[in-house]
């Protein structure tokens, strides 16, 4: 075991080596001049040379990729040119806000996604089965960004129940943060006003970020347990007088979800990324909205090291499911 | 099974929104007994130093915690004294000499002296970012001396008849705190990045640059307030919303107080809501097609006059709702200096087939790209104007969408500018200079001088223009210059949109200036009733 997770970690590096290369040289073929970005729409050619000598983008291409493969060795993302901060500070700003946000919306896609699934396969072509699939195809299908809107225009426009966008009021300072989970920060403080506030910013956005991941788990939990409850161990456990819930719920459930547990890490994965949109459309202030403030100004260092920690992300969710696998199925764990 | 869970779920969802909704406010907030209005945009501003960067949302976060040494004001905008209270210029133009205020301090206590001045104006050249390129050319950092604590001297290289309309763009710093946290020589630009060190009628309290900045007003402000001091705002906050539907809900909701960057149909449904002012106002941005003059078809001046000639121009004002004004000139009406060009482009068909069988396309048969700036829906619209209108002279119009940094770079040189690009310029003062320039050689490659336009004898104009001392021949040059521009036709000149805001009418004292960038506003005299 210790053998396959220290394989799997070493692919991850290589498959991270791959990310930076890659990252790089988009940043670099793309048809744009950071420097002149940087320096403003009226600068003149000195001042946009000093931006570039000061950002060593005035240095051969291999030379660049050597330093900043260098800094990334040494856990420096680099400055960000349009602000001059360091882009890995950024990040720690902005992540947790973006983490937060995915968790939520993992959790409410799981919690809802698994028992849709396994009601679905119990009333299997029923209304109920209908039901869920167009609910589940609507899910796939909505672009997150004209959903998120149709849900400001219902809640916040015409309804009034929920705010437009941002992640706390703009007259409410919140207090240093401690694990900078919002929430969570609140409720260990005791300060529930500010966990309703922080409440009622989220739920929109983590609707929709959790909309398409719903939708997937929903489906391969149902098709998986539909499978699953034609087994023969379950036919054996009804006729053992096996209580129904515990048939469905422990024996069938646990054999389904490993299909379900792969779509998790992928959808992890899915949602750090697809927050670029969620998050534009909310004004959330997390690492999607900084990279896309970011690429509309030119500016790639941000760009970079927001794409190298969706791609990190994604690969220790690949390899925790990888994990959970084994702990789920003794088989693999034997093999 | 299935209903109870029904049941279950809507019982949850209710509760969530239950506990939630009460977090929400409705009304503008109050600080204590005063006002705190929120005005919002959709531009971030990532970098507050005053001498590095501005934009229009920078700029107006900047003109709240700083103070120049003198100010725009007004429509049609005029400078008036600010920290300097008296102004003279020798004969022959070279030598400034500003006279401060005796009162003037910033918000640690510290007084804005002519050592505060002299080291602002040094840091913006030495930094050699942002403003600096409206000076440097012309300003040498020592040149610039501190007579005594209320007079600064500034000694021009040579006579820069612009001079006085960049000034108010040059905020004070003060020097002892940006000293106090210069790091590795920087002149404390790290820290002037998400700090202040001003004088100006606000401070900063809060600055998130991708959410919010929460400015509050200073109470004992050395030039005073221009309300009852019962009704100064406690303070104002900028709020970022990148959407403009989620922008006007928040006005509409009164989670903001001011919106801009509003879609043409925005303002015409807003206008209709009640408790709802919109400002409608004529600006100064100027909306040109830009014809590449060195490469490709476009560097035919009869196949440039004859697009001219084609376009139909009242799509311009229709694609605005009628909130546009064409123009009759490369400068925008409110610029000195300006005139009607006799003879600029209208529609007429006759004319442009006339032009057409001049040039190397007789008979058309050309497709020309048209680049815009992708998700910029006015732009969009305006290209698909012109391919309609080109259709009669057979030539097709490509539009295409690209990111702004993808358009500034194929514009930086004439072998990959597109054949028409379609560009926005405010200009930064009200000198005639800083239209003028753009045609001058030395823009080529600037996102306003896309055209790469070469007229050796326009370009001797605007340079003489900049350093002539006496008025009247300045402007008369002036005129010659746009006069020789339009007969070149680098540009299709299109028009100068309005500039809107949405604002609650409980909001007093917007005034409007059209020397101000598009969504930008001077927050100093606003405030509220009720």
């Amino acid at each position: 075991m210790a053998g396959y997770i220290l394989r799997r970690i070493g692919l991850a590096g290589l498959m991270l080596f791959g990310l930076v290369c890659l990252t790089f040289v988009i940043s670099n073929v793309a048809p744009s001049d950071p420097a002149a970005l940087a320096a403003g729409p009226d600068a003149g050619r000195s001042q946009i040379e000093q931006v570039r000598r000061d950002y060593g983008l005035d240095r051969p291409l291999h030379e660049q990729f050597a330093r900043y493969v260098g800094d990334l060795a040494r856990g420096d993302f680099g400055r960000s040119i349009a602000t001059s901060r360091s882009v890995g500070t950024d990040i720690a700003r902005y992540f947790p806000a973006t983490l937060e946000l995915v968790i939520l919306a993992m959790l409410m896609g799981v919690l809802l996604g698994v028992p849709l699934g396994v009601l679905s396969a119990l009333r299997k072509d029923g209304p109920a089965d209908q039901a869920t699939r167009l609910f589940a195809v609507s899910g796939i299908a909505l672009p997150p960004f004209w959903f998120g809107l149709l849900l400001q225009l219902a809640f916040a426009t015409w309804l009034g129940l929920l705010p437009t966008s941002g992640r706390l009021s703009v007259f409410t300072e919140p207090a240093p943060a401690i694990t900078g989970l919002l929430l969570v920060d609140s409720l260990l403080r005791g300060d529930i006003a500010l966990f309703r506030e922080a409440l009622s910013h989220i739920i929109l956005p983590a609707i929709v970020l959790s909309l398409p991941c719903l939708a997937s788990i929903l489906r391969v939990n149902r098709s998986e347990m539909v499978e699953a409850l034609r087994t023969d161990y379950v036919v054996a456990a009804r006729a053992h007088g096996v209580a129904p819930w515990r048939i469905v719920w422990v024996h069938a459930l646990k054999n389904a979800m490993l299909p379900t547990l792969a779509i998790i890490g992928l959808r992890w994965g899915w949602m750090m990324s697809s927050t670029v949109l969620v998050e534009t459309v909310f004004d959330w202030p997390g690492i999607g909205l900084y990279a896309v403030s970011s690429a509309i100004a030119g500016d790639f260092k941000p760009v970079m090291g927001v794409t190298l920690i969706v791609g990190l992300n994604f690969m220790v969710a690949n390899l925790i499911v990888d994990l959970l696998y084994g702990v789920l199925d003794p088989r693999l764990r034997r093999s | 099974m299935t209903d109870q869970l029904s049941r279950r779920a809507i019982v949850a969802g209710a509760a969530v929104l239950g506990t939630a909704a009460p977090g929400i406010s409705w009304a503008f907030e109050r600080d204590g007994t005063r006002k705190v209005l929120v005005f919002s945009g959709n531009q971030q501003v990532p970098v507050l130093d005053p001498h590095v960067r501005y934009d229009w949302s920078t700029r107006m976060i900047q003109q709240g915690v700083y103070d120049a040494l003198l100010k725009y004001e007004g429509d049609p905008p005029r400078i008036v004294p600010w920290l300097a209270e008296r102004h003279e210029v020798s004969a022959d133009g070279l030598t400034h000499i500003f006279h401060l205020v005796a009162d003037a301090k910033f918000h640690n206590g510290d007084p804005v002296d002519a050592e505060a001045v002299r080291f602002s104006f040094e840091r913006g050249l030495r930094l050699n970012a942002g403003i600096a390129w409206m000076l440097k050319d012309f300003l040498k950092p020592e040149n610039i001396a501190a007579v005594d604590a209320r007079t600064v001297r500034f000694t021009l290289d040579r006579p820069f008849a612009p001079f006085l309309s960049y000034v108010p763009w040059w905020y004070v710093v003060n020097p002892r705190q940006v000293m106090a946290n210069q790091e590795n020589g920087d002149l404390g630009r790290k820290w002037l990045t998400e700090n202040a060190a001003g004088s100006g009628p606000f401070r900063l309290r809060r600055f998130d640059a991708n959410t919010l900045i929460h400015l509050d007003a200073v109470p004992g402000y050395w030039k005073g307030w221009p309300m009852a001091e019962g009704e100064r705002l406690s303070g104002i906050i900028y709020r970022i919303i990148r959407e403009a539907a989620p922008r006007k809900a928040a006005l509409q909701r009164r989670e903001a107080d001011i919106i801009t960057n509003l879609t043409p149909d925005d303002i015409d449904q807003l206008a209709r809501l009640p408790g709802v002012v919109v400002e409608n106002h004529k600006g100064s941005t100027t909306f040109g097609i830009k014809f590449n003059c060195q490469h490709g078809p476009t560097a035919d001046i009869n196949l440039r006059k004859a697009i001219a000639h084609a376009f139909d121009y009242d799509s311009l004002l229709a694609i605005h709702n009628g909130a546009a004004t064409l123009m009759t000139s490369p400068f925008p009406a409110s610029m000195a200096g300006h005139i009607d060009v006799p003879g600029i482009p209208r529609k007429d068909l006759d004319k442009a087939r006339d032009f057409l069988r001049r040039s190397r396309f007789p008979n058309g048969g050309i497709e020309l790209e048209y680049v815009h700036v992708q998700g910029l829906e006015d732009a969009r619209r305006i290209g698909l104007a012109l391919l309609d209108s080109l259709r009669a002279l057979d030539i097709r119009v490509n539009i295409v969408g690209q990111p702004w940094p993808t358009m500034t770079s194929r514009g930086s040189r004439p072998e990959t500018s597109p054949a028409m690009m379609s560009i926005y310029v405010t200009p930064v003062g009200t000198d005639p200079d800083t239209v003028a320039y753009q045609y001058h050689r030395s823009s080529w490659g600037l996102y306003y001088g896309t055209s790469h336009y070469e007229n050796a004898e326009v370009t001797r104009m605007i340079d003489e223009a900049r350093g002539e001392p006496d008025n009247a021949r300045r402007l008369a040059l002036y005129g010659e210059i746009q006069r020789r521009i339009v007969a070149d036709q680098p540009e299709l000149f299109g028009m100068v949109a309005n500039r809107i805001w949405a604002r609650r009418d409980y909001v007093r004292g917007f005034s409007f200036s059209p020397v101000r960038f598009t969504g930008e506003i001077d927050l100093y005299p606003l405030w509220a009733v009720g």
